[in-house]
């Protein structure tokens, strides 16, 4: 990826991943630090933390049961990224290489139910599952939240559907691939980076929701690990180095999923050279 | 894939093979789409109707427990659009910190995504692993540090300032000003939203042909040219798509303003629609009320994405008919 | 700043929850095998089983109580118990949606304030019957029963009950020699003094986003927050006794620079972080949290001092008795939810509870006892609660002005210097008095 870069080019671009770095971390920061800090409730303005310490994070482990949450968070997440992954490709090819009647109205109304805040979907969500007799599910979970994730995962993948040249596919069946032949072999690599973007997407979406991961399980073992999170904030005083500590656990696992699609995001490069 | 002409038959058994072909040329999208818009319909659109038929009912706690309907016409709309609340604090505060969010979303993650491409392998892993950072950080903890950064007494922020001599912590709040408290969310929405921009739009840049910006550099295009006339229009509809993701989640922000001191309602000028909703709904047992916000809102945002949608499409339609 | 005694274990306050949590893994693990779906069928394990919900975190350690409750009870009724642990924070939206999808436990905690919301829904059974017949109707808690008590049905039993007084750094206190306060006057001087003497500390913040601080100061100047008028309610806040009180309390923060502009959006739980940081001389805080304090230090228990709240002349001024209710959401088994309600309120798993948990027992002969015994830390408290307690307005109405927190919005005003006391109080009332009328 490297250009010809002017010196100038070169401190702008130091500067800006700095300033950028600083932004980003910087909260971030402040979150693991004080998940370390055996005084992390009476922290103050302290730049740095006042010790080393990993009693906060063995504590929200041992007697937070947070393992077992970011196992149920983890089944749910990758149940989400799976289905929304699957599912938005085949409608975005649909929406993007057909034309058919009602596309436009679909791709709207794709959009539009997800206008409506969340806050004021809870009892009316709350219903629809009890009717179907999901709740208290982890997989009527993953099914909200693969609903909650469809919409953005549908649109992203029309748009890089249809940036893939149309000569490409046709040069595919001319090759003799049928149409399921072309999607699999030309058509999957070459929206692989959307795919990663989308799947992140979907990951997150489902990690890190809490309303109805709480008032959809009945049953505390079945909490995800943001519903555990809630657990530390008390009516009268919250347990901050257990927030941190917690919060910093809920982060890495992303991370580590991160990193991993990553590689398909740099994958979507070679593919590139096809074209 | 079409019906193949070199195999041309007696004129009926053909008609019905281009029928069937044609039936299933017309029905490939459609099952194709049907396992997405099936879970669509079921788990947010029924819902949102639930939400609609709401709106027109005086709907309190004794309904929520008996499920007995209480319609009551337009009368929640007509409370909600008559009140000059709506107009002078929670209307001005939703659309203004939504404009702002998103501008400032779509432009850092832009930038940062043009910083992305640029780097080198290692650089680049460092940046977006941070970035991830800041998306994955839970909400509810982003927006509490962000509080105890910004904590006028012992905060951060005000500790800095104190030492320059330029405030008094003592005497300093800024969570009770409407600008200063907006101002500190949007710091909380950009910093938890530019990398899903940034992300998405770097992908974006990834399916770019490389051969087109050489060739541009070889004609001697600048590099606003470049980005403006070759990355621009290709990446339009990622583009798109962020921008209008971004304005339906600024739009509808809730927790990063609930939990801000003051923000569940003490301090009336910091609503917006979705805290307000939230507010009539939870707090004050009022689920009509609470969802005919809700409906207006959706409203909005609709008409919003449609003048949008409108004036992109234009010229991007042209682009990928077929 | 930092003026927070030194040498105490960090993580004492954590190990206190850290009890609570790992009580609360046990059980969920017991529980699994006794959860059956809605609770409601009991066939499978024997005898039926009941669905209780209890709000997490007010006995630090509330395992062994579980475990003690549910063998009372099932030796007793042979009937099995699933006990979920919900969170304060989030329980009310829990209750909301399980009411509307026919989803309520059997047997619940309930927030004071809750009984007349859900009772007035009619998600709640009345059990004044149930009370009556116990021969318990004189023996409870009257502001705790108060506030439980609609149009004479009941749709909460005491459980555990707590009361704010005002409590201070009686090390400080005795370091420059100083008393605390009898009457509002003094209260003003010896926070003046405090200014003068430490600096760097808050003599009295005085807390925007906590309404509790205040309702002391309108009653003790003989006002009311709202009073029956006709079959509904009207608000009286901006009464001239109300503002009188207002306008002492908020003076306190814009006249006499005793608390900081922090302070203006506090919480409750702000400002007992800023006590126990040891900013903040003296707060108007709740019995339960002196538990805190010495569990997360016992240097405190030396530090902290305990008075009833002062009244404005003499005598106290009367503040708001909180507390929990135990509630039956109309269950399939009212026989035995009454038992066990019952059996949680009373004699000695009453006694036991509230104890761990640092609050009061919701019944009045065992509240006596523990006045009886005369702790320093208690029995202050324990003062104020039978001598100087109040209920807000009992109605579900009440419930929605808290939800749209018109008190504290009309603190702030004042406390940002938006208004005048009057100006606001008057806002107040009128924001009262639509909630009331709609």
């Amino acid at each position: 990826m490297t250009r010809r870069t002017s010196t100038a080019g070169r401190i702008g671009i130091a500067a800006a991943v700095t300033a950028l770095l600083a932004f980003t971390l910087f909260p971030v920061y402040w979150m693991i630090s004080s998940a370390f800090d055996p005084e992390a409730d009476h922290r103050g303005s302290e730049v740095l933390p006042s010790g080393f310490t990993l009693d906060h994070f063995s504590h929200v482990l041992d007697d937070g049961e947070f393992g077992r949450y970011l196992a149920n968070s983890a089944l749910v997440g990758l149940g989400t990224v799976l289905l929304s992954g699957l599912l938005a490709l085949f409608a975005a090819v649909a929406v993007a290489r057909f034309r058919f009647r009602l596309r436009t109205q679909v791709l709207v109304m794709i959009l539009v139910v997800q206008m409506v805040p969340l806050e004021a979907l809870v009892i009316p969500l709350f219903l629809q599952m009890r009717d179907l007799e999901l709740l208290n599910s982890l997989i009527g979970l993953t099914i909200v939240y693969l609903a909650f994730s469809l919409p953005f995962a549908v649109w992203t993948l029309r748009g890089f559907v249809a940036a893939v040249p149309r000569e490409v596919e046709e040069a595919a069946y001319l090759d003799g691939c049928g149409w399921w032949g072309m999607f699999s072999r030309i058509l999957l690599p070459l929206v692989a980076p959307g795919l990663v973007a989308t799947s992140v997407f979907a990951f997150i979406v489902a990690w890190n929701e809490f309303v109805f991961a709480f008032v959809f399980m009945q049953d505390d073992s079945k909490y995800t690990a943001a519903v555990g999170l809630h657990r530390f904030f008390g009516q009268y005083s919250t347990d901050w180095g257990a927030v941190m500590a917690g919060s910093t656990l809920i982060t890495l696992p992303v991370l580590i999923f991160f990193v991993l699609v990553q590689r398909r995001l740099a994958g979507g490069l070679a593919a590139g050279a096809i074209r | 894939m079409a019906a193949d002409p070199r195999k041309a038959g007696p004129a009926a058994p053909r008609a019905r093979a281009a029928r069937r072909a044609a039936w299933a040329r017309a029905s490939r999208p459609w099952l194709l789409l049907a396992p997405a818009l099936a879970v669509l319909a079921v788990l947010l659109f029924w819902p949102l109707v639930r939400v609609l038929l709401l709106s027109f009912q005086d709907y309190g706690l004794r309904q929520i427990n008996t499920g007995e309907s209480n319609y009551t016409g337009l009368d929640n709309y007509r409370e909600i659009l008559g009140d000059s609340f709506l107009w002078t604090t929670v209307l001005p505060n939703t659309v203004g910190f939504a404009a702002t969010c998103v501008t400032l979303t779509v432009v850092v993650g832009t930038l940062v995504a043009l910083l992305l491409q640029r780097l080198g392998r290692a650089w680049r892993a460092i940046c977006s692993t941070a970035i991830m950072m800041a998306w994955a950080m839970p909400a509810v903890t982003g927006t509490y540090v962000w509080i105890w950064v910004f904590d006028p007494l012992n905060g951060v922020v005000s500790g800095g300032l104190d030492g320059l001599g330029l405030i008094e912590p003592r005497e300093t709040n800024w969570f009770t000003d409407r600008w200063s408290f907006y101002a500190i969310a949007t710091l909380n929405v950009v910093h938890h939203g530019f990398p899903f921009v940034a992300i998405t739009v770097y992908a974006a840049l990834l399916t770019i042909p490389r051969e087109l910006p050489e060739a541009a550099t070889v004609d001697g295009a600048n590099a606003w040219q470049r980005f403006w006339h070759l990355t621009v229009p290709t990446i339009r509809p990622v583009f798109m798509v962020v921008t209008i993701l971004s304005i339906i989640w600024d739009f509808k922000v809730f927790a990063q303003i609930y939990l801000m001191p003051g923000g569940a309602g003490a301090n009336p000028d910091v609503l917006n629609l979705g805290v307000w909703s939230y507010i009539e709904s939870f707090s004050r047992n009022q689920y009509g009320l609470g969802s005919a916000i809700a409906v207006l809102l959706t409203l909005l945002l609709l008409a919003i994405t449609v003048v949008y949608v409108r004036a992109l499409s234009k010229e991007s339609d042209e682009g990928d008919a077929p | 700043m930092r003026q927070s005694p030194r040498g105490r274990s960090p993580f004492s306050l954590l190990s206190r929850r850290r009890r609570l949590l790992a009580g609360a893994a046990a059980l969920s693990l017991g529980l699994l095998t006794a959860c059956g779906g809605d609770g409601d069928d009991g066939s499978d394990g024997g005898g039926p089983t009941l669905e209780v919900w209890i709000m997490e975190g007010t006995n630090p350690d509330a395992e062994p109580y579980v475990e003690a409750l549910e063998a009372a009870f099932g030796e007793e009724t042979g009937a099995l118990l699933d006990v979920q642990f919900i969170q304060w924070a989030d329980a009310h939206d829990r209750f909301t949606t399980a009411m509307a999808g026919g989803e309520l436990p059997d047997v619940a905690e309930i927030g004071t304030t809750w009984a007349a919301e859900f009772g007035a829904a009619g998600a709640l059974a009345d059990l004044s019957g149930s009370i009556d017949e116990a021969g318990l109707g004189d023996d409870l808690v009257p502001g705790l029963i108060d506030a439980a008590t609609v149009d004479g049905s009941v749709y909460g039993m005491p459980w555990y009950a707590g009361i704010r007084s005002l409590m201070y750094r009686a090390d400080v206190f005795a370091e420059h020699d100083l008393q605390p306060p009898t009457t509002w006057d003094e209260l003003r001087e010896v926070a003046l003094r405090l200014r003068d003497l430490e600096p760097d500390m808050i003599p009295f913040p005085v807390s925007g986003g906590s309404e509790y601080g205040l309702y002391p100061f309108i009653w003790g100047a003989g006002g009311e927050i709202a009073e029956r008028d006709g079959d509904g309610w009207r608000s009286t806040i901006n009464s001239p006794e109300a503002v009188e009180g207002i306008e002492f309390y908020t003076s306190l923060a814009t006249e006499d620079g005793l608390s900081v502009a922090a302070a203006e959006t506090w919480l409750e739980t702000d400002q007992l972080e800023s006590f126990q940081n040891g900013q903040a001389a003296m707060v108007v805080n709740g019995n339960w949290t002196v538990n805190t304090l010495i569990q997360a230090d016992p240097a405190w228990a030396e530090q902290v001092g305990v008075v009833p709240l002062p009244g404005q002349e003499s005598g106290f001024s009367p503040s708001f008795v909180g507390g929990s209710l135990l509630g039956e959401f109309t269950s399939d088994e009212p026989e035995l939810a009454w038992r066990l309600i019952e059996m949680m309120t009373t004699g000695e798993l009453a006694a036991q509870w509230a104890d761990q948990s640092g609050y009061f027992p919701g019944q009045q002969s065992l509240l006596e006892e523990v006045q009886g015994e005369e702790e320093p830390l208690v029995a202050p408290f324990a003062r104020q609660m039978l001598e100087a307690g109040a209920a807000l307005p009992v109605t579900e109405l009440y419930g929605q002005v808290q939800g749209e927190q018109i008190v504290q919005g009309m603190l702030q005003r004042i406390l940002s210097g938006d208004q005048s006391p009057q100006e606001a109080a008057d806002e107040a009332a009128a924001a009262m008095d639509e909630t009331f009328g709609g």
